[in-house]
């Protein structure tokens, strides 16, 4: 018996001890063990995980069944020891006609905005949630657009009081205190904010006493979309525009596990070595984009690092136009494999690989110069922004921003996939947890995905089996029924996590995209409470959102 | 050295003119100052500037309008002037509108002080350092009036970390400028050291103790710490990188030019530049021996190291990160203040003990 399956049975025996009424059934997903809990006392259930090492709260998803709706709570457990990796999720059944299940947003900060997602789009109310407004959506929208009975034809107007002046009645009126500050609407259209994110700042003179982001402006109804289309070819494009930026072959690649693992696909050995070499590409060109545009907000001209950093994006960019045909929406990869082999002639473009990778290490010691060896940026960087690593753990931040406090959580380390597990990579923190060491995980974790890239290179250079690059997959692929599935994989921001509700049709049921950005904006107020204005820039920065990928 | 009028009235042998024709000289010599301060920002700013950035940043820039890209002056000049004129609705409509043109004014009016050489200096007064630094100052009047008068929350911040910043660095940048004036009293031998003329001749002959050596006198090696402590004071006047906080483009969007288009916002724009071109005469009057090198005309030499600041000045821009506002006010307050006084004492009792 696993150490695992053995941790299941002991937690199995004190759930049920310590909250007899709290559990209603035990349920087995495709990813792990499953809690079904009583609506009303899910918040104990999952403190109790909590307590029991489950730290980190993936996400929260809501899904509609005939005679009920779910509330499903994806939770992991982060530790430094790799062997002790685990999941477990937790649902919630609520009521069809009025759904309402209990908040968790006490035990998970992170839960908060999940949560409001989940009630903005399937309508499940949170009971005694802090701040159940719609976070995607206006709050005038009319429906729950997820909903199978919502009226997509229906007319969405607002009424003239909704336009009404915001300042006036929440910020100047309020109380005197609110005389001393000022209100200041960041965005949608600030250059700053890395797309349409919109930051309702309260400021006393130059600090920052409040922020509240405001999200959605981007929404374009990915995961309805994606509910709507076959698993085997039509979905596949539209990861690509979730984290837009050049890292599409990640993205491509939170869907491939998820629908292989539940389908039972397997990869052929070749396809796999390609696909990872894919995936570092587009790691290594998304996180210079980071690196570049967190210099671009601390200097707000167009300075020499996002030059440098977007002349050497660009090189890679081309390798993977070279290899999909495409700058940014690859749509490279299929089920069972990849679309196409290798560019010919190989040679010329295994050499061009290569010859970045020479030119790498001297690059990044001139990035790291400019970084780290330029003291007025180090003043600047250094120590803002903080985030305790307990505080990232509660709001589920993943990916750099994680690392960036010292956690060395990485879903290809912990949870590997594809051909991770042979190759040989570390992991990158810093324990700074301020906008520097963000920044600097970055810049280490394109090293590490050089390397990577430089075995895969190795191996299909002197690749002479079969050079098969997609598996048998059968014309149709239909999940039995009822059965569901969540996996992650490391995105170019974090957990990019994908939850499928099957309902044994050739289309999900529930298609959720767990979105490592969206929980990474959800802990950025904390961090830029009490910061000077242009502080809580640069810490927008550091944190690297896209907002393909908030908002999906 | 003599002023623009005392050239002309050298070059036809007359004496002195009345002052009606007096007046008419003047003018006729401030436009040829105004004109040429023109053509060269505008060739700096729309021009210079792209190539020279992008030629840090590893890029081409303009290249396809005309030869290397010089006929996107005429062109972005056609654009910004052809473009409406929207003042936005609640404005203060006196101050918004003054507010461009003052800033242009303050800062061209300054040239007049400035002693480019071979003959071209409008105004030459006792007290021309005072005035040049007093018109440096006055450059954040229009910035506040632009900011204030605009009824944004932005061009609010902007203003205010002007006003801060404008506070802040004031002395030291009069205080850096004053650890010259008795180098000129000693070295120019003369009873008035504040006027511009003067300065400049002091820095003519080699440098003191060193006679063999072609080494001018330019104060920047007499005076090294005042001429940094300077440069620094000016950058932060005149609120060029690292200390562009009233505009900080990643966070005030634009900061007090936020609500401007078009031909307003020409007018700060130029103010703008002009700004650094007036930081950098001075730099070269004070530090840099004004006009002095062989060969070439004064006026050439002058206006050669007044490009080679604005080089340095557009170096800064691309490489080096902008300062906080705690920050920014910490290093104004806490340093270059009693810096700049400490050089100063310094420079006297040094000077005392010696003569």
């Amino acid at each position: 018996m696993s150490v695992v399956t053995r941790r299941h049975e002991e937690l199995h025996e004190t759930i049920e001890d310590e909250l007899p009424d709290a559990i209603l059934d035990f349920d087995e997903h495709h990813n792990a063990p499953a809690v079904v809990a009583n609506p009303s006392r899910v918040d104990d259930v999952v403190r109790i995980l909590k307590q029991n090492g489950y730290n980190h709260l993936s996400s929260v998803s809501a899904v509609e069944y005939d005679n009920r709706y779910e509330s499903v709570y994806h939770l992991r457990r982060i530790t430094d020891d790799r062997e002790d990796f685990d999941e477990i999720n937790v649902v919630a059944p609520a009521d069809p006609d009025e759904p309402a299940v209990e908040t968790v947003s006490d035990v998970f900060k992170g839960a908060n905005w999940h949560e409001r997602e989940a009630y903005d789009l399937m309508g499940i109310r949170y009971d005694n949630h802090p701040d159940m407004r719609r976070i995607l959506l206006p709050e005038t929208w009319k429906g729950h657009p997820l909903r199978d009975e919502y009226d997509v034809d229906q007319p969405q107007y607002t009424t003239l009081e909704a336009h009404a002046n915001p300042i006036e009645e929440r910020y100047e009126v309020e109380n005197d205190a609110a005389l001393d500050t000022m209100f200041l609407n960041i965005g949608p259209h600030h250059p700053a904010t890395h797309g349409v994110l919109h930051l309702k700042t309260v400021l006393d003179g130059e600090v920052v006493v409040d922020v509240d982001p405001d999200i959605g402006y981007l929404h374009r109804c990915e995961e309805y979309l994606c509910e709507r289309l076959d698993y085997k070819y039509q979905i596949m494009p539209y990861p690509d525009r979730w984290d837009y930026v050049s890292a599409g072959m990640l993205n491509e690649m939170a869907y491939a596990r998820c629908i292989e693992d539940l389908a039972e696909i397997d990869v052929p050995e070749y396809a796999q070595v390609i696909r990872v070499l894919a995936q570092e590409l587009s790691r290594i060109a998304a996180h210079m984009l980071a690196v570049g545009t967190f210099a671009l907000d601390i200097y707000g001209e167009l300075n020499v690092i996002f030059m440098y950093a977007f002349k050497d994006r660009e090189i890679v960019q081309e390798m993977l136009e070279d290899l999909s045909g495409q700058r940014l929406m690859f749509n490279y990869l299929r089920l069972g494999g990849v679309a196409y082999d290798l560019p010919e002639p190989r040679d010329e473009w295994f050499g061009k690989i290569r010859g970045f990778l020479d030119d790498l290490p001297g690059k990044m010691d001139e990035y790291r110069s400019l970084l780290e060896g330029n003291e007025l940026l180090r003043k600047r960087a250094e120590g803002t922004g903080i985030l305790e690593p307990e505080t990232a753990k509660e709001y589920g931040c993943t990916g750099p921003v994680l690392r960036g406090s010292g956690v060395g959580y990485d879903v290809r380390e912990v949870d590997p996939y594809g051909y991770y597990d042979e190759l040989d990579w570390d992991v990158v923190t810093y324990d700074g947890c301020d906008n520097l060491s963000r920044v600097l995980v970055r810049l280490g974790e394109v090293e590490e995905s050089a390397r990577l890239v430089e075995q895969c290179v190795d191996i299909l250079e002197s690749w002479d089996g079969d050079r098969e690059i997609q598996s048998r997959v059968p014309r149709s692929i239909t999940p039995p029924a009822e059965t569901e599935n969540y996996t992650a994989v490391e995105g170019a921001k974090g957990e990019l996590g994908i939850h499928i509700v099957s309902d044994g049709t050739e289309k999900p049921h529930r298609f959720k995209i767990r979105s490592p950005c969206f929980s990474n904006l959800a802990v950025f107020s904390e961090l830029a409470e009490g910061e000077y204005l242009a502080d809580m820039i640069a810490t927008l920065g550091s944190l690297d959102l896209v907002f393909g990928e908030v908002d999906r | 050295m003599v002023t623009f009028n005392d050239a002309v009235a050298d070059l036809l042998g007359v004496d002195g003119f009345s002052p009606l024709v007096e007046f008419i000289v003047g003018i006729v010599g401030a436009s040829i100052v105004v004109s040429v301060m023109l053509t060269i920002i505008g060739i700096s700013a729309v021009w210079l500037k792209r190539k020279w950035n992008a030629r840090l940043g590893d890029r081409i820039a303009v290249n396809r309008i005309g030869p290397a890209g010089l006929m996107v002056m005429p062109a972005d000049a056609l654009k910004l002037f052809s473009k409406e004129v929207v003042v936005p609705e609640g404005v203060d409509r006196i101050g918004y509108k003054l507010a461009p043109m003052l800033a242009a004014a303050t800062v061209l009016a300054a040239f007049a002080f400035i002693p480019f050489g071979s003959g071209l200096q409008i105004a030459d007064p006792e007290t021309g350092l005072i005035f040049a630094l007093a018109f440096a100052s006055l450059s954040a009047v229009p910035v506040v009036m632009a900011g204030y008068s605009s009824k944004n929350k932005y061009s609010f911040l902007g203003f205010e970390r002007e006003v801060a910043q404008a506070i802040a660095y004031e002395i030291p940048l009069v205080v850096s400028a004053l650890a010259v004036v008795p180098l000129v009293a000693v070295f120019a031998d003369t009873s008035a050291p504040l006027r511009m003329s003067n300065v400049v001749t002091a820095q003519q002959g080699p440098l003191l103790g060193v006679t063999g050596l072609p080494i001018p006198n330019w104060f920047i090696f007499a005076q090294p710490v005042a001429a940094v402590l300077f440069f620094v004071s000016i950058l932060a006047e005149f609120s060029r990188n690292p200390f562009d906080l009233p505009e900080a483009g990643s966070e005030l969007v634009a900061g007090y030019l936020t609500e401007y288009g078009g031909v307003n916002f020409v007018l700060l724009f130029l103010a703008e530049f002009a700004a650094i071109y007036f930081g950098g005469a001075l730099f070269t009057a004070l530090f840099l021996g004004g006009g002095s090198g062989p060969v070439l005309p004064a006026v050439v030499w002058f206006l050669g190291k007044t490009f080679v600041f604005y080089l340095v000045v557009q170096w800064f821009r691309a490489t080096i990160p902008r300062v906080r506002i705690d920050q920014l006010l910490e290093f104004g307050w806490k340093y270059l203040l009693e810096l700049t006084f400490l050089n100063l004492l310094l420079t006297a009792g040094i000077l005392w003990v010696v003569l």
